[in-house]
């Protein structure tokens, strides 16, 4: 057993690191006040292959591994969680699927643009009514010639604004619940497919929370991705991915704060000595570093089981369930040594933790996490 | 013992550095002799042989032919040390000669410990004894860290003739500094900020103060090589040396290079995150604080 | 044509250093490590050559030290060299500016390097000796702290950076050495499509003793952490009693602030 990290990937993290400290965590602040992430960044990041970083060299992809992903994400989120969920959502959320589904033709057409960053991803898969249960979809498809028509709506669609592509699900049959649904690769341009409202939200202000509406939009047949009736396998396949994903941007954020937290302990005087003197403080920092190396070590696991190719969805439940929660205890916790100070934007750590809160929540809810777990080990 | 002092010469003038060597010299009570590519004009004054190459012949900077001419000199005079300033002139000359003596140099001494020359290392955040096992050694000194003498009695000055090959190198000619926009050298406040104000919006709070405290912005190299500052604000070897009543230092960890610039200021408040920082040796007050926080709140005090 | 680059892994500058345990160099453990910021410059300008010359030149990187510094040779790989040379020696801190230049130019020597770009210095040590003395070992022409560097039909034309932002032009005839100064150029990022690239390229490694035959002349006798000059006040805790502190000091000792 080895906990080292390999020097190929101490390389990309101290590239990733440079690269961050240098273009993403000036602007951070301004990102979250902005409600939006510059396409100037955007482009940086996609020129330095952040969003195809595990997507193979054929189709314009890095061609590294999970842990290489989990490791571009994690030093990303650090400093900003926002771009953090850029990334994610993007590559496991859209690249994902379209890479271990797709065709050959459909990889070339649709995988190359995203991976290159041309085209941002997103997935169309939560509604009104069908969130923690995706089974529930009632957008529907029905076939007419060669091209599928799509009515209905999808919400909280993150990088939907930026109307790149999607992978979309819809159902031909709403009483067949799961085996009713497909998936289809859509060009979010085409017609029908409107903007009902991008989101204001709590945290991850950075980026798009998009709900659509979709009518009578019309996708060629060759976009179908997999065979029709694969749609639920599809999603749940590509949320085990991405929970890798969102558990490495919960850890990137929680470091973040932890970094801020040590650095600040360590200045802050009171009572005539450093905070960090005393065990109040000291007590918080050795369990606020328990929580992020317990899910360091799950969320790596988790992408190198998933380089190993071996089954690991019980790993991802983990790790995004432990690294969500130890995003939101650290981030609270980094406000309270923090004091008054963190309750104030200056400080960064106020805005780690509304970041920190959605990590819980997309890509699975930690309940739905619990089930996964507490399923695998009772079957 | 005897020290052979490397004087330097630009642009028709000899430079001041050179009567630093002087002092060093003096510091180890060694016998002086001296070496100059420049003109009859500027020899260095000082009581003590000086050999004159003829830079009409040999050129205002050409290594090669610059070494031939330190060599002769070494030649006639076996000297225990041969001394340059640590400058562009000096690191770029003092290992050719070295290397063709083959003995050891000690880059940048600050000072002498115990009979040893001590160098800063680690960007300053340490210091190293260095122990030359050669009969003779070449040193460069830190600009500065020996105070130049005032210039003395006329020399015994002495004609070398130098062979004038330049082996593959020219020298093209000088590009002179750009426009000063801000003249450091005059002022009597300098407020500077360093890589430790995080980016460039926030060089605004840091030439509020500068303006609160009726001074000027200095910068150093990094925020200037970032672009955050224009290069005139420069304090350092490369930029500005200056000497102002007050030198406030923001941010700025204290390079080698820019102490160098900053050291003759009268007085000197460091605010810097880290104690440890090497600026906190030069400052008379050291302001353990984020900068960021600090200095807003120091200007609404001042223009309060 | 053949380029070579040389470079040095070091410390991250913002550590704490404390000395190592024989007094003789820093401790290295704890430290974060990076390639010297002056050989970034020297990596990147090497780049910039081999793609204003196309794809003909062959670039390669050489590292002396131990196994760690592999690290700063993929970088310097993923940043576009075609292959490197990793000098193994486990014990490469002790070995003084002679003895390095010594160790390069024995593996230099017959390989017919057109040009040799070096920082000017390293961060750590800071004896910017190494890159003049291989060229002079060498017998080729050089020039230092280079800030503007570009080359035609055999030529080198570079800027140096003088005292006082004069610079001195230069030209050279290859084969010749450069080193490379802060601000030169703007250092790449290694992307991430590159670092996967550089996993593929050799990376050739040779034991430090075949190559060594001098002793040092200029050892370290000690390293220490510096003695603080006394009489310097030192503020800490509260930002608005610091605040009135200094400017009580600033109106005491200064005639500037009244």
């Amino acid at each position: 057993m080895n906990f080292e990290l390999s020097q190929d990937h101490k390389v990309l993290q101290d590239a990733v690191r440079d690269f961050v400290n240098n273009e993403i965590k000036p602007i951070a602040m301004q990102i979250d006040e902005d409600h939006a992430i510059p396409d100037e960044l955007v482009r940086k990041m996609a020129e330095m292959g952040f969003l195809g970083s595990y997507l193979p060299e054929e189709y314009g992809g890095a061609g590294l591994d999970m842990l290489s992903y989990a490791i571009v994400i994690e030093e990303v989120s650090k400093a900003c969680g926002s771009s953090g969920v850029l990334i994610s959502a993007h590559t496991s959320l859209a690249c994902g699927p379209i890479d271990t589904f797709g065709s050959h033709e459909q990889k070339q057409k649709w995988l190359t643009p995203l991976n290159t960053g041309e085209k941002i991803g997103c997935i169309l898969l939560t509604e009104p009514d069908a969130g923690s249960d995706a089974g529930a979809v009632t957008t529907s498809y029905r076939k007419e010639g060669d091209e599928y028509v799509v009515n209905g709506s999808k919400i909280f669609i993150t990088n939907g604004g930026y109307l790149g592509t999607g992978v979309l699900f819809a159902t031909s049959d709403k009483s067949l619940r799961h085996k009713g649904i497909s998936a289809f690769i859509v060009d979010l341009q085409s017609p029908g497919i409107s903007i009902l409202k991008n989101e204001n939200k709590m945290g991850i202000r950075g980026t798009y929370t998009t709900a659509f509406a979709l009518d009578d939009v019309r996708i060629p047949a060759e976009n179908l991705l997999g065979e029709e009736g694969q749609g639920f396998k599809i999603a749940m396949d590509t949320l085990n991915g991405g929970r890798v994903g969102i558990a490495a941007q919960a850890l990137g954020i929680a470091e973040g704060a932890f970094e801020r937290s040590l650095d600040y302990s360590k200045e802050r005087k009171q009572f005539g000595k450093a905070i960090s003197e005393l065990q109040a403080i000291q007590f918080k920092l050795a369990d606020m570093y328990s929580r992020i190396e317990t899910s360091k070590l799950m969320t790596y696991k988790a992408a190198w089981m998933k380089d190993a190719k071996l089954e690991y969805s019980m790993e991802s439940a983990l790790c995004k369930m432990l690294a969500s929660e130890a995003a939101t205890y650290v981030t609270k916790e980094a406000i309270q040594i923090h004091g008054g100070y963190g309750f104030i934007c200056d400080y960064e750590v106020e805005r780690m933790y509304r970041d920190a809160k959605i990590t819980e929540i997309y890509e699975g809810t930690n309940e739905v996490q619990r089930v996964v777990i507490s399923k695998q080990l009772l079957r | 013992m005897k020290v052979l002092l490397v004087c330097e010469y630009r642009e028709g003038k000899l430079l001041d550095t050179s009567y630093e060597l002087v002092a060093f010299a003096d510091t180890l009570g060694a016998e002086k002799v001296a070496v100059l590519v420049g003109d009859e004009a500027a020899v260095p004054q000082l009581d003590a042989p000086v050999y004159l190459a003829d830079v009409a012949l040999c050129g205002e900077y050409n290594p090669a032919v610059h070494k031939a001419a330190v060599l002769a000199a070494v030649e006639k005079e076996q000297p225990d040390y041969i001394v340059f300033s640590h400058s562009s002139y000096g690191w770029d000359l003092a290992p050719r000669v070295a290397v063709a003596l083959k003995v050891g140099q000690v880059t940048e001494v600050v000072g002498i410990v115990d009979g040893d020359f001590e160098v800063g290392c680690c960007n300053a955040k340490m210091r190293r004894k260095v122990k030359p096992t050669t009969a003779r050694a070449v040193l460069t000194l830190q600009a500065g860290a020996f105070a130049a003498v005032a210039p003395q009695a006329a020399p015994r000055v002495e004609r070398l003739e130098v062979a004038i090959d330049g082996q593959g190198l020219t020298f093209v000619g000088y590009e002179a500094a750009e426009v000063k926009v801000v003249d450091l050298t005059k002022a009597e406040v300098i407020v500077t900020a360093g890589r430790g104000v995080g980016k460039k919006d926030n060089i605004s709070l840091i030439a509020d103060l500068a303006k609160a405290m009726g001074g000027e912005l200095g910068a150093s190299r990094p925020v200037v090589d970032a672009e955050w500052v224009e290069h005139s604000h420069q304090v350092g070897t490369t930029g500005q040396s200056v000497s102002p009543k007050l030198y406030v230092a923001c941010g700025v960890s204290g390079a080698i290079q820019h102490l160098a610039g900053m050291k003759k200021s009268d007085f000197v408040v460091a605010i810097n995150k880290d104690k440890d920082a090497p600026i906190g040796e030069m400052a008379d007050v050291l302001v353990v604080a984020d900068v960021l926080q600090f200095v807003p709140v120091l200007t609404a005090q001042l223009q309060g | 044509m053949k380029i070579l680059v040389c470079i040095k892994q070091v410390p991250d500058m913002e550590s704490r250093f404390k000395p190592a345990a024989d007094g003789l160099w820093f401790d290295e453990t704890d430290l974060a490590w990076r390639m010297n910021e002056y050989d970034e410059y020297a990596v990147e300008q090497a780049v910039q050559l081999k793609e204003q010359l196309g794809k003909e030149p062959e670039l390669t990187v050489l590292s002396i030290g131990s196994d760690r510094v592999v690290e700063a040779i993929k970088k310097a790989l993923a940043m576009g060299a075609d292959r490197a040379t990793h000098i193994q020696d486990a014990a490469a801190q002790q070995k003084d500016p002679w003895q390095i230049a010594s160790i390069i130019t024995a593996y230099a020597k017959d390989k017919d390097f057109d040009l040799i770009f070096t920082g000017m210095q390293s961060q750590d040590r800071g004896s910017a000796q190494v890159g003049v003395l291989v060229a002079e070992l060498l017998g080729i022409a050089s020039a230092t702290t280079v800030v503007d560097f570009s080359f035609a039909d055999g030529v080198v034309s570079v800027k140096r950076e003088l005292e006082g932002g004069i610079k001195g032009l230069v030209s050279l005839q290859t084969p010749a050495l450069v080193t490379c100064q802060l601000g030169l150029n703007v250092p790449r990022y290694p992307t991430l499509p590159n670092i996967m690239k550089a996993k593929k390229k050799e990376i050739e490694a040779i034991a430090v003793d075949s190559l060594l035959s001098e002793q040092a002349i200029a050892p370290t006798a000690q390293v220490y952490a510096p003695v603080r000059k006394g009489g310097g006040i030192v503020l800490e805790g509260d930002v608005g009693d610091m605040v009135q502190n200094l400017l009580g000091i600033l109106k005491e000792k200064t005639a500037v602030v009244v």
